[in-house]
């Protein structure tokens, strides 16, 4: 009884000890900055080692420029190709790679709540106009009860504007 | 009685035998405009609006009430297809399935209309690239892509090699099953 009692209490300390040491905060975006830009430039989303549709590369794009450009940190956000970017002087870029991709099924999901979530995994690089790295992160865009799967590069828009929020300051136009 | 009902059965049996390859046998043809759903991209166009696309040498036009939004053909970069679908009860009323006694509303997610997407990658004036999807009944994203190409518009799959891609996945899903 004794000895039961005094691995109950092993644990619990191991549990302790390991919530204290702060195991790294998965999901959570990750804080390299406060970076000051006024503009920055949002290239096409690769996928050269995932399959991954045509409507959910664009989707994820439009969506991504979209987030970003609702977070007010910068006061120009470009598309890839826009030939003005060039001409802003702290110019940072934001590269997407799909890393990882799962199509599930809208009517898995609607039917069963717990099967068809549909994943995608982007590894994104923040870069100066030098092409220095700022900082990288990975992110998830997932659909897991309600929505159709596209919603899930909604949700990464969501989370790289959690990102851009965490890691760059506002520029005021009069500070430029 | 019986020999009347048996007549009738036959001639109901040749008219519809009659009827069936006239209309079976006609090509599908291609509208004038597409009702479609932009999902995202086009420009000056909030997302999920129901509207119209016609397609003329000009480019693509898209027109929903008083909002009109179009893609000069010759900025247009690539257009691909592909394959969805959405319950068909959407909307509000079908979020509001949630709350269906004994779990019903998601019985009525097993009811479902296939989708067609249409994706078209394109540049604006200042050379930025928008990516804007539609999604479309079954079987008119094909017909769309078509007089889009047929004016003058890039692709990167044409519409012959996309249909047999998309009928060799139709293939092995039914070999999974």
């Amino acid at each position: 009884m004794k000895r039961a009692a005094e691995r109950i209490a092993r644990l619990l300390f191991l549990i302790a000890i390991s919530l204290g040491c702060g195991l790294p905060s998965f999901g959570q975006p990750q804080k390299a900055g406060p970076f000051k830009s006024s503009a920055i430039q949002v290239l096409q989303i690769q996928s050269e080692d995932v399959k991954l549709p045509a409507e959910f590369q664009m989707s994820l794009y439009e969506n991504v420029i979209e987030q970003v450009d609702k977070t007010k940190r910068f006061q120009h956000v470009y598309r890839d190709g826009e030939m003005s970017a060039m001409n802003a002087p702290d110019l940072v870029t934001l590269r997407c790679t799909v890393t990882g991709f799962t199509q599930g099924s809208a009517m898995a999901r609607q039917v069963t709540t717990v099967a068809g979530t549909t994943t995608i995994a982007v590894h994104m690089q923040f870069t100066d106009k030098d092409g220095k790295r700022l900082f990288e992160n990975d992110a998830k865009g997932q659909v897991r009860f309600f929505g159709e799967n596209l919603r899930a590069t909604y949700d990464f828009g969501k989370k790289v504007g959690a990102v851009v929020r965490e890691n760059f300051v506002t520029t005021s136009p009069a500070s430029k | 009685m019986s020999k009347f009902y048996r007549k009738g059965t036959l001639a109901i049996l040749f008219l519809s035998a009659w009827a069936a390859p006239s209309s079976f046998a006609k090509p599908q043809q291609a509208p004038e405009s597409f009702q479609v759903v932009h999902v995202i991209g086009m420009q000056g166009v909030k997302q999920n609006t129901k509207g119209k696309v016609t397609v003329s040498k000009a480019g693509l036009e898209f027109v929903s009430g008083t909002t009109k939004s179009d893609v000069p053909t010759a900025s247009v970069e690539d257009a691909l297809t592909g394959a969805d679908s959405q319950r068909l009860i959407g909307g509000t009323l079908g979020k509001l399935t949630i709350l269906a006694p004994y779990q019903s509303g998601r019985f009525l997610s097993l009811f479902r209309t296939k989708l067609d997407t249409l994706t078209v990658t394109y540049r604006d004036s200042g050379g930025g690239i928008h990516g804007a999807i539609f999604t479309l009944p079954e079987g008119q994203a094909g017909l769309l892509k078509k007089q889009m190409v047929a004016e003058g518009a890039k692709t990167s799959i044409s519409v012959e090699d996309e249909a047999s891609q998309a009928a060799n996945i139709k293939k092995a899903k039914e070999k999974k099953q």
